[in-house]
C-alpha cells in the first residue's frame, strides 16, 4: 500500500475506546525512534503490513515549548528523571512519538573503524566491515541531510572556546548534524520546533507510513508472544498519559517483531517475556558514556542563549588508547545551568545564577567500560551502575584538558560539577584540585545521554544476545534494533551507528524472510 | 553488634535508595498528573521545601526576582508529585523525613527550625558528607527546589535570558521531510 501524503498515520489513548483491541500485521515493531523508525520504513516499502508501537506519547513538533524543564516532563523517559540506583547518573532518553532522536543535539559521527575491527576480532562481528557499513553511513547521510556546519552554525562559547583551542594548538572538530537549515535557536534538547532537526518524527516515520505503516502513541509493550521458539506477535497496554489507567488491551499478531525500544527498555521487555536469554546477556553490559560539564565563568557578559546547541568537539583523545575521552560544548538555559555547578548554598548561588550570562560550558564524556546492568525485578526498573575507577581517571585527564582549554578561551574561574562546591581559580590550580577527586557515588553530577549494550550483538551465543544479523540467538523471527545492540561503548555520539546498524539489519531482514 | 551493623547497613541502603530517588526525580510535568491525598505534600514536607527555597534563594539583596513571590511549592506538588509513582513517592518523603532529622546531631534541631545561617551551613555539610546518602539528599533536595524556581519563565528577566525564540523569530516550520526517491 503506498499513500505518500507524507503524513503520520498515528493512533494515541485519547483515539482508543475499546477495552480489547486485537491487529493482524506482517511485522510489529516495538518502539519509534532511530532503531525503530528506521525498520518500519525499510520493511513497509517492502509492502509488508507494519505496525509500531510506541510506548511515550504523540508531541508535534508545532506544541514543543523551547523550555527544556517542559520537554523532560513531556518527551523524556520517566519525565527526565531516570537515573542509575545511586541516583548520580541522569540517564536521559526520548520517550515520545521519534524517540531520542527528537531531543537530541543531531550530532553524528561514523563508527570509528577501531571499534569495528574490535568487535570483528573479539565479538564474532565480522559482517561490520568499514567497507559494508560505508553503504550504509553514506545512505543515512543523504537520507538525514549529516553534513558539517557551515561556518554560521556555531555559539558564542563554540567561538569562544575555539580561540582557547587555537591558542593552544589543539586540533578542533567541526561537528556533523543531521539538520536542515538549522535556524540557531538552541533548543535541541527541547525538540526542534520548526523541523529543522532531522528526526524520526519529520523524515522516517512519515516515510514509513507513506507506505502503510501504522503507528499507536502511548502503547507499552509488556509481552513478546513466541510460540516453537519463534516470534508471534506481541501484548500491550495503551496507557492513557494523564492518568496512567490501562485504557484499552492490545494484541498484535506478527510473525516478525522488532525490538527497538532502546538499551534500558528493550532488556526489560525480553526480561518480563522470559525469553532470548540463554546467555544470562540481557541486561548485562549496560554503558552510558557519562559525561561532566565543566562551567567556565567570563569577566564579561558573553550570553552564549542560542545558536547550535552542538558545534564543536575534540576528539584528540578519544580512542581508549589516546586517553578515551572526547570534548564537546553545549549551549544550556537557566534550568540546565541551575544544577550543573555547584557554588555553594544561598549567596553563593544567587551570585552565581546572577552571573548566568557571563558562563559557558565544556562538557567531557567518556568512553566507559561495559559494567552496569539493567534490570526489572518485582516491577521495578533498575540501572546499576557505577563509574569504573579506570574510567574515572580518563574523565580526571578529560576534566584537566578541558580546563586548560576554557582558561586559554579567557575564563576567570571554572566550577566542578561537584556535590559540594569545587572551584578552580587558574591554570596552575588545575591539577591539584582534579587530581584531588576520588571516584565516590552521589559526588558528582553526571549526564549520559548515550546507554548501550545491553542486548549485545555477537558471533556466539554463549555470551551475546542476538546474532550479527539482527535476531535474537534463541527466537527466530525476533530482532533488536537500538543501541542495546553495541557490544562495546564507541566513545562518539552512537545515533548514526544506529541509524546505519538498523538500516543493515532491515536489509537481514528483507533478505531473511522477504526475498 | 552484628545484628546492629546489619541493620545499619541495611539502613544506610534504604536511604541510598530514598536519596536515589529524589536526586532522579522528573523535571517539570507539562501533562500534569491528577494529585491524590497520596500525592499531595504533607505539613512536614511543605516546611522542608519552603526551608530550603528561602535558604537556597535568598534573593532580598539581589537582582533575582523574589523567591517567595512565586508559586515554586505548588510548581514541586502540581507538576512533581502528582502522577508519581506510589513507591517513588513513599520513597520521597522517607528522604524528607530523614533528611529533616539530619541536622538534630551537628545543629542541635531539626532543619526546618533551624535558622538561615545554620540552616545552610547544615545543606552545605551534608554535600560534602563523607556518607553517599548525606551528599545525595541534600543534592537532590535542593536541586528539586532551584529547578522549580528557574523552571518559571519570570525568574529569566533579570539573568538577560530571552526564553523560546522560534515564535519571537518569526520561523518557519520546514515540515517532514520528502521521502528519498532512490
Amino acid at each position: 500500500m503506498s499513500i505518500h501524503n507524507n503524513k503520520l498515520n498515528i493512533k494515541t489513548a485519547q483515539d482508543i475506546q475499546r477495552p480489547k483491541l486485537t491487529i493482524d500485521a506482517d511485522v510489529v515493531v516495538i518502539g519509534s525512534g532511530a532503531g525503530g523508525a528506521i525498520s518500519a520504513y525499510e520493511l513497509a516499502k517492502q509492502g509488508k503490513k507494519v505496525v509500531v508501537l510506541e510506548a511515550g506519547p504523540y508531541v508535534p513538533s508545532s506544541e514543543f515549548k523551547e523550555m527544556l524543564a517542559i520537554a523532560m516532563g513531556t518527551m523524556y523517559q520517566d519525565e527526565g528523571g531516570q537515573s542509575n540506583t545511586h541516583g548520580d547518573v541522569t540517564v536521559l532518553q526520548g520517550a515520545c512519538v521519534g524517540g531520542s532522536t527528537v531531543v537530541n543535539a543531531a550530532l553524528c559521527f561514523r563508527t570509528p573503524d577501531y571499534f569495528l575491527n574490535l568487535w570483528r576480532d573479539e565479538h564474532g562481528l565480522g559482517n561490520l566491515t568499514s567497507e559494508r557499513m560505508s553503504v550504509y553511513f553514506d545512505k543515512i547521510e543523504k537520507n538525514l541531510s549529516i553534513e558539517p556546519n557551515v561556518k554560521h552554525e556555531t555559539s558564542i562559547g563554540a567561538d569562544l572556546i575555539l580561540k582557547g583551542l587555537t591558542k593552544l594548538d589543539i586540533e578542533p572538530g567541526i561537528a556533523k548534524r543531521n539538520i536542515r537549515d538549522c535556524a540557531m535557536t538552541g533548543f535541541c534538547f527541547a525538540g526542534c520546533k520548526t523541523d529543522r532537526k532531522q528526526s524520526m518524527l519529520v523524515t522516517y516515520l512519515p516515510w514509513a507510513c507513506n507506505h502503510g505503516a501504522e503507528i499507536y502513541a502511548d502503547t507499552r509493550v509488556t509481552r513478546i508472544m513466541t510460540s516453537n521458539g519463534q516470534a508471534s506477535g506481541v501484548e500491550a497496554e495503551v496507557v492513557d498519559p494523564k492518568t496512567k489507567v490501562v485504557k484499552s488491551q492490545v494484541t498484535v499478531n506478527a510473525p516478525i517483531v522488532v525490538l527497538a525500544a532502546g538499551p534500558v527498555q528493550s532488556p526489560i521487555v525480553l526480561q518480563r517475556s522470559g525469553i532470548a536469554n540463554s546467555s544470562g546477556q540481557v541486561g548485562k553490559n549496560f554503558a552510558c558514556h557519562p559525561s561532566l560539564s565543566v562551567t567556565a565563568m567570563f569577566e564579561e557578559e558573553v550570553d552564549d542563549f542560542h545558536g547550535a546547541t552542538h558545534s564543536l568537539y575534540v576528539d584528540t583523545h578519544t580512542l581508549p588508547e589516546e586517553g578515551g575521552y572526547i570534548l564537546l560544548n553545549a549551549l544550556q538555559e537557566p534550568v540546565e545551568a541551575s544544577f550543573q555547578a555547584e557554588p555553594g548554598t544561598g549567596e553563593n548561588y544567587v551570585a552565581y545564577m546572577e552571573k548566568y550570562r557571563n558562563s559557558i560550558r565544556l562538557i567531557t564524556l567518556i568512553h566507559d567500560k561495559n559494567v552496569g546492568e539493567v534490570r526489572y525485578t518485582d516491577g521495578v526498573k533498575e540501572i546499576i551502575y557505577e563509574v569504573d575507577d579506570h574510567d574515572f581517571e580518563s574523565m580526571k585527564e578529560g576534566l584537566k584538558f578541558n580546563a586548560k582549554i576554557l582558561f586559554a578561551a579567557g575564563a576567570k574561574y571554572l566550577y566542578l560539577p561537584t556535590s559540594d562546591r569545587t572551584v578552580i581559580n587558574s591554570v596552575e590550580e588545575i591539577d591539584s584540585v582534579i587530581d584531588s577527586l576520588k571516584n565516590e557515588p552521589a559526588r558528582y553530577r553526571y549526564t549520559s545521554f548515550h546507554p548501550q549494550g545491553t542486548c549485545r550483538m555477537g558471533g556466539d551465543p554463549k555470551n551475546s544476545v542476538v546474532n550479527p544479523y539482527g535476531e535474537t540467538h534463541d527466537v527466530k523471527k525476533l530482532y533488536i534494533s537500538d543501541a542495546s545492540l553495541l557490544p562495546t561503548s564507541i566513545g562518539y555520539n552512537p545515533s548514526e551507528t544506529v541509524y546505519a546498524l538498523s538500516h543493515y539489519i532491515a536489509d537481514e531482514i528483507i533478505k531473511a524472510n522477504f526475498s | 553488634m552484628k545484628d546492629l551493623m546489619i541493620s545499619r547497613r541495611r539502613f544506610i541502603k534504604n536511604v541510598a535508595m530514598v536519596a536515589a530517588s529524589i536526586s532522579a526525580l522528573p523535571v517539570v510535568n507539562a501533562i500534569a498528573g491528577v494529585l491524590t491525598d497520596e500525592s499531595r505534600m504533607d505539613d512536614l514536607e511543605q516546611a522542608v521545601f519552603a526551608k530550603m527555597l528561602k535558604i537556597a534563594l535568598p534573593t532580598e539583596s539581589s537582582s533575582l526576582v523574589d523567591s517567595a513571590s512565586l508559586p515554586v511549592l505548588s510548581t514541586i506538588e502540581g507538576a512533581l508529585l502528582a502522577g508519581m509513582a506510589p513507591n517513588i513517592r513513599q520513597g520521597l518523603r522517607g528522604g524528607i523525613s530523614y533528611f529533616n532529622e539530619g541536622s538534630v546531631k551537628s545543629f542541635g534541631d531539626r532543619f526546618v527550625n533551624l535558622s538561615d545561617a545554620d540552616a545552610t551551613r547544615f545543606v552545605d555539610q551534608w554535600s560534602a558528607s563523607a556518607e553517599p546518602p548525606e551528599r545525595a539528599l541534600s543534592m537532590g533536595i535542593k536541586k528539586l527546589t532551584v529547578l522549580a524556581y528557574w523552571a518559571i519563565p519570570s525568574t529569566w528577566g533579570p539573568l538577560g535570558y530571552d526564553g523560546p525564540v522560534s515564535d519571537k523569530w518569526n520561523l518557519s516550520s520546514l515540515g517532514n521531510t520528502p521521502e528519498p526517491t532512490i
